[in-house]
């Protein structure tokens, strides 16, 4: 509960912030409720295609007489399950990694790192695709996984700074000479102090995941079945989007859900810090 | 000094033996093995002994399909580190070499001047927002800076081609260079060249210049803050001595050691942008040869891509120590001990090795 007395007092005194946090949330809902109620039924009724924004159709309807709105409401799930899990993944394999580097030190550190360095030397995306298209999945974790790939290393830099001066600050030794249960050191010594990290680049490692996500889509990478924005955008433009204005709305709507997602991540996690940090939530 | 160029310098060539490595086994023990897909392609087409079969994909990935693994191992590595990629699938009679190195300066030639535009502008705009934090300017700039750091590149680029190409004519949308120049020295044709990179090169700078204003604005505003820089001016330095030597130098290390992240994210970019300009680049090789499952120019080019990151981030390694003296002066290891202990903020890295938290 004080929890979120903090998390809307923070929230409150960061305009930009709450405004990204709320736009997340309805995200998330439509994600969650979107595929109940909306459903689309690839029409293919030529007179109903390409139709200008209307009641009926608020943004209009695509090449095969599907509303756009639907689609774009329906192909929310799969952009933010994939986004959700590659998050995880990331922030579980950067954290582990990090603090096992940072917390045992001496050779072990030295060989990570070195492995971490060269994860962070090759480009992500190219790794990304290369290694989609010999995988070809449509298995949405399995997409996490791959996209995963390119992202730990980056957090797991982070985490072992962290962990390295936490190592040898003064506190720790205080709660080791206490004897403090594991528990108590890993909850509340160690994580308050890289929980900003974690928080942040739990967020930005979903815009990362996104952003690679809808790319695959777009390059026609990743198998092209189902709804999602990636998907609509591709064939928007395969339909001649580009050189046509009847279908501006079908192909500029879901590249707008992917821009004001993408924002409202990033100004969601500015105040990730404040939040997390114990030292800034105490007014 | 010696030892930490060594020691990137080992990095460098370990990273590109190891995608090398990663290439090799992902074309042969993954699903759908790439060399087997050949083979049964060919003999599918049929008119062909086994043994011809054998010599075109021996051919094609530059190593024997039979044999132990081990030994196709060795072989393709050592053909790599001497640049012999195989032929292309598609296309046998080119070979995969010939078509990366026709790429290769497309790709350059745009990502370096959006590289050298976008960190100008950055510069400027972060330093003048960082300079004048409460003007009205700084707010509405450090708005749009940070909505534009968070666009995706190829939604940009995909909306300049909608409204400057397609829907405006005013700039070409597709190709390197208009197809009435011809090649050389010549003024028309290094016109085209330029007219035909602009949209391309604006894709990656209205994304980049926003991440670099954001960097510089973070960084001069903590050197603002600093005894040092009250102390000049105590002293009675001039304003320029104090803007120049003990603000900006300073600011710019962290820009330095952001550059080779940033080549990394830009190079990744270019699958799109090359890609959607049908601009003939690494990336729109690599992503033309994953679609048509040719799968020995897809490898060449990915590890050519490795290779231009790696090289890049080497050249930023040769030059930080022109930009941070410290960095080979004996007091290293005291700098280190200070950048551990909280003085350094996440903008704010003095030792490259630390680059990648920022």
């Amino acid at each position: 509960m004080t929890f979120l007395r903090d998390l809307w007092r923070i929230a409150k005194s960061d305009k930009p912030a709450l405004i990204g946090g709320v736009v997340v949330l309805i995200y998330l809902v439509v994600a969650i409720v979107g595929p109940m109620v909306v459903h689309i039924g690839y029409q293919k009724n030529s007179s109903l295609a390409y139709l200008p924004p209307s009641l009926k159709y608020p943004l209009g309807t695509d090449f095969l007489g599907d509303s756009v709105l639907s689609e774009l409401i329906v192909g929310t799930r799969p952009i933010m399950e994939v986004g959700l899990a590659t998050a995880v993944m990331v922030v579980a394999v950067g954290v582990t990694v990090g603090l096992v580097a940072g917390y045992l030190g001496g050779a072990v550190d030295q060989i990570i790192m070195r492995i971490t360095d060269v994860f962070l030397t090759i480009p992500g995306l190219p790794l990304v695709i290369v290694i989609a298209s010999i995988v070809k999945t449509t298995n949405p974790l399995a997409l996490a996984g791959i996209l995963s790939i390119a992202g730990w290393a980056g957090l797991a830099r982070a985490v072992r700074s962290q962990a390295l001066s936490l190592r040898t600050s003064d506190f720790i030794d205080a709660a080791k000479v206490q004897g403090l249960p594991l528990r108590n050191m890993v909850g509340r010594q160690l994580l308050p102090n890289i929980g900003p990290y974690v928080a942040i680049h739990f967020l930005l490692a979903v815009t990362d995941a996104i952003y690679a996500e809808v790319g695959l889509y777009l390059l026609g990478v990743a198998p092209i079945t189902g709804t999602n924005w990636g998907i609509m955008i591709n064939l928007a433009i395969s339909q001649g989007a580009l050189y046509t204005s009847q279908s501006a709305f079908y192909l500029f709507s879901p590249m707008l859900a992917i821009v004001f997602l993408q924002v409202a991540l990033v100004y969601f996690s500015r105040a990730m810090d404040r939040l997390f940090n114990p030292r800034l939530r105490v007014q | 000094m010696v030892s930490f160029l060594a020691k990137r310098l080992a990095l460098a060539v370990v990273t590109i033996y190891i995608v090398i490595t990663l290439t090799f086994f992902m074309v042969r023990l993954m699903p759908g093995n790439a060399m087997s897909y050949l083979e049964s392609q060919l003999t599918a087409q049929g008119g062909l002994s086994t043994a011809e079969i054998a010599a075109k994909v021996q051919e094609a990935y530059g190593v024997q399909a039979s044999g132990p693994l081990w030994q196709q191992y060795l072989a393709y590595v050592g053909h790599a580190f001497t640049g012999n990629f195989g032929t292309s699938i598609i296309n046998p009679g080119q070979t995969v070499l010939s078509v990366i190195a026709g790429a290769l300066p497309w790709t350059l030639l745009v990502i370096g001047l959006a590289l050298l535009i976008s960190f100008t502008i950055g510069v400027v705009v972060g330093t003048l927002i960082a300079a004048f934090p409460q003007s009205a300017l700084a707010k509405i700039g450090t708005g749009v800076v940070s909505f534009l750091a968070a666009v995706p590149n190829y939604i940009v680029a995909l909306v300049l081609i909608y409204v400057v190409a397609d829907r405006g004519h005013l700039l070409p949308a597709s190709g390197p260079y208009s197809l009435t120049a011809t090649p050389g020295w010549n003024f028309p044709f290094v016109g085209s060249v330029l007219q035909h990179a602009i949209l391309p090169v604006l894709s990656y700078v209205i994304v980049a210049f926003g991440s670099w204003a954001l960097t510089m604005k973070g960084s001069v505003s903590t050197i603002l803050g600093a005894d040092y820089v009250r102390t000049g001016e105590a002293w009675g330095l001039s304003r320029r001595r104090v803007t120049q030597s003990y603000i900006g130098r300073n600011a710019m290390l962290p820009m330095v050691t952001n550059l080779g992240l940033s080549l990394g994210y830009m190079f990744g970019g270019s699958v799109f942008i090359e890609t959607f300009f049908v601009y003939p680049g690494l990336g729109y090789y690599l992503i033309q040869s994953v679609n048509e499952r040719d799968y020995s120019v897809m490898m060449g080019c990915f590890i050519l891509i490795t290779v231009a990151v790696v090289v890049a981030n080497l050249i930023v390694d040769l030059v930080y120590p022109l930009v941070d003296p410290r960095i080979m002066s004996p007091g290293r290891a005291r700098q280190k001990g200070l950048t551990v202990s909280g003085l350094a903020t996440e903008n704010q890295v003095a030792d490259p090795a630390e680059r990648s938290v920022a």
